[in-house]
């Protein structure tokens, strides 16, 4: 996983939690990297995944709301260092569907080595668009959090849920998001 | 200070000093972090540094495969023109000496190791072009091994030792090779080098175009040998038209040997009756010198002559009959002249060698004028069926040469029936075609001798008799003028051919 996602990480629990229970988790969780993290480096998708569960016990919380509130919170962290044509788009739908086209090829020109997930899209109407979310990481809830994230952004107010998930024992994940 | 005072400081003590350490541990971490972002951003300036050593690597070599893809599409482009052989070579020293950087180079043609005059001794120069310059030329030929008759199958590179020839101009490198050509000459191709170094990789690709510019010179070679062979074979089409005329004209005067005391026959026919005849009129006119005589006799001794006596002379000198009977006579002799004149007439068309052109003619006339040619072999023993009707449509054709066609079939059609028979000349009109059938009921041919009826000198007549050409030249004419003969033969029956002209 790229370094990005967890120098923003440490930034989301130290301004939650502080820097004394961000230097806790490290401690407790004994990585590898030592939680000496760059944007430009590429680390273990494990440590992201162990320090969630360590918050998820120290702090009494579900992984699901865990991954969905650094989701939301980390948009705008992700937006504002998106590359020029990713500030184009004033709705929510017309986002969506940039993240592959746009921001993604924009993203592998800097990082062409950075695992994206895809987004495949399964139906739209003026109001409700639902897609499969694919990523070998299975993050659906960071992505909700991000589509959040998105919509405070935009200005729109959106329900946002999946019809589908695989934690959830479907075959895929399903992620809804209806204009509210 | 009280107790809890105390108590207070030292719980804010460990409070500060934990504190302390969790940010020293955080800036030990952003420290490190910032070393490894240094690093990796020295990995990635290297790697930029590397990758555009690479590009610079790349575009160099694209810029080298391009200008020796330019270099072979245009010598390609020149091996597959029209230009000469002078040209090409030029052409190529230009485009080869510019692809090598070469400084100079120039092309000789040599025979048995000596030089051949060569378009003033041409030198191409780097970033000059071409001018004369023997001297160079000349010297930097006896570098090459040119009294030795090797063909080279590659480019050969020597370098070269100025002391040796008198070369002043720091020239390091010879290359060359060379091509054979007609006619035992050699084609020399030549460039001089400055340079300390010479491209070794693109010697492969002066071995490609060295390869085509062999092919390109076969080709021309192969086009001049193509062009003297045409010239040849025109000339002997030339030669073999005019010994077709000429066969054709000998074969007409061998016939017309055949036919000679025939026609000498008819003309001695009314020639001896004219002279017979003018004899008989040199008589009646001495009779009528005599009577006018006379006449002048009477009116002399009697002053007059009465109507009596006129009649009396008049009658004395039979005077009516010498009247009537010289009438006669000049209109028999005008008669004869006539025949005869049409005798001479006709065989002066047929005789007359012609230009070949072709016009209307009437195939009626030339039956009949054909007809009276060989009269003096038909007209004793056979029978003449002539059905042509004066008014068959006319064929584009050249009179004489048909004339002969038919004479040579009725002379023919004459001998098949020795001991008399009917010759029958007969039409068939069609849409497209006028169909002449000469039938004999002669002796016939058998199978074999159809076969070769048109083959020249075939002949089944006695030596002297036939010259056995004229049914083939017949064939040729007949096959001028697009027209079909076939031949129905039996043995014992006779013979007929058809002669089917396409009609205008």
């Amino acid at each position: 996983m790229k370094g990005i996602v967890f120098v923003k990480f440490n930034e989301f629990i130290e301004e939650l939690w502080g820097i004394e229970f961000w230097d806790e988790l490290l401690d407790d969780a004994d990585l590898s990297s030592d939680g000496v993290y760059t944007t430009v480096g590429t680390y273990d998708d494990q440590e992201l995944f162990s320090l969630i569960t360590l918050i998820v016990e120290k702090k009494n919380i579900s992984p699901k709301d865990a991954q969905f509130a650094f989701g939301k919170w980390v948009f705008k962290e992700l937006y504002n260092i998106a590359p020029p044509g990713a500030h184009d788009f004033k709705d929510i739908f017309e986002f969506l569907h940039a993240v592959q086209n746009v921001i993604h090829v924009e993203v592998k020109k800097l990082n062409p080595d950075a695992l994206l997930p895809e987004f495949e899209f399964l139906s739209e109407t003026q109001n409700k668009l639902s897609f499969h979310y694919l990523s070998p990481r299975k993050l659906c809830f960071f992505c909700e959090g991000l589509v959040h994230g998105l919509a405070e952004h935009t200005g729109q107010e959106v329900k946002v849920y999946q019809s589908e998930c695989e934690h959830e024992g479907d075959k895929r994940c399903v992620i809804v998001v209806e204009k509210v | 200070m009280c107790d809890s005072g105390r108590k207070s400081l030292t719980q804010d003590r460990d409070k500060y000093e934990k504190r302390i350490a969790v940010l020293e541990r955080k800036v030990a971490r952003e420290k490190k972090a910032r070393n490894i972002a240094e690093h990796q951003l020295e990995k990635y300036s290297l790697e930029i540094y590397e990758t555009n050593q690479s590009l610079k690597e790349s575009l160099a070599s694209a810029k080298k495969k391009q200008a020796e893809l330019e270099y072979l599409a245009n010598a390609s482009n020149d091996v597959a023109s029209e230009a000469s052989l002078n040209e090409l070579m030029l052409n190529t020293v230009a485009l080869t000496g510019q692809f090598s950087a070469a400084d100079c180079g120039f092309y000789l043609v040599t025979k048995e190791g000596r030089l051949q005059s060569n378009d003033s001794y041409k030198l191409w120069q780097k970033n000059k072009g071409w001018k004369n310059d023997p001297v160079l030329v000349k010297s930097a030929s006896e570098l090459l091994p040119l009294n030795k008759s090797i063909s080279f199958d590659s480019w050969i590179v020597s370098p070269i030792d100025d002391v040796e020839i008198g070369i002043r101009e720091g020239y390091k490198w010879i290359t060359y090779t060379n091509f054979p050509m007609m006619n035992d000459r050699v084609a020399w191709i030549v460039f001089l080098s400055a340079d300390d170094h010479l491209d070794v990789e693109s010697l492969y690709v002066l071995e490609t175009v060295r390869g085509h510019l062999l092919n390109g010179i076969r080709r021309r070679i192969s086009d001049v040998r193509i062009l003297k062979r045409t010239v040849q074979l025109q000339d002997t089409v030339s030669s073999l038209d005019v010994a077709k005329r000429q066969l054709v004209q000998s074969e007409k005067m061998a016939s017309l040997g055949q036919l000679a005391a025939g026609v000498a026959h008819e003309i001695n026919n009314p020639i001896a009756f004219v002279y017979s005849n003018t004899q008989v009129l040199k008589d009646y006119l001495e009779d009528f010198i005599n009577l006018d005589k006379t006449i002048r006799k009477v009116l002399h001794d009697n002053k007059s002559l009465d109507e009596p006596l006129y009649e009396s002379l008049c009658e004395r000198m039979e005077l009516s009959f010498l009247q009537d009977d010289s009438l006669s006579l000049v209109q028999t002799n005008l008669e004869g002249l006539h025949r005869v004149k049409e005798i001479v007439d006709n065989l002066k068309s047929f005789s007359h060698a012609g230009d070949g052109v072709f016009s209307n003619i009437s195939i009626f006339d030339c039956v009949e004028s054909a007809l009276k040619i060989a009269w003096n072999s038909l007209k004793y023993e056979h029978q003449v069926d002539n059905q042509l009707s004066k008014d068959i449509p006319s064929i584009l054709g050249n009179m004489g040469q048909l004339q002969q066609v038919f004479v040579n079939l009725f002379m023919n059609a004459a001998q098949a029936m020795e001991g008399g028979g009917t010759l029958t000349i007969s039409q068939t009109l069609s849409a497209k075609t006028l169909t002449i059938q000469v039938s004999d009921d002669g002796c016939g041919m058998d199978e074999d001798t159809v076969n070769k009826l048109f083959t020249p000198f075939f002949t089944t007549k006695p030596v002297g008799i036939g010259t056995g050409l004229g049914l083939s030249i017949s064939f040729a004419i007949l096959e001028a003028h697009s027209a079909e003969i076939q031949v129905n033969s039996k043995i014992g029956q006779g013979t007929s051919f058809n002669l089917i002209f396409p009609l205008l």
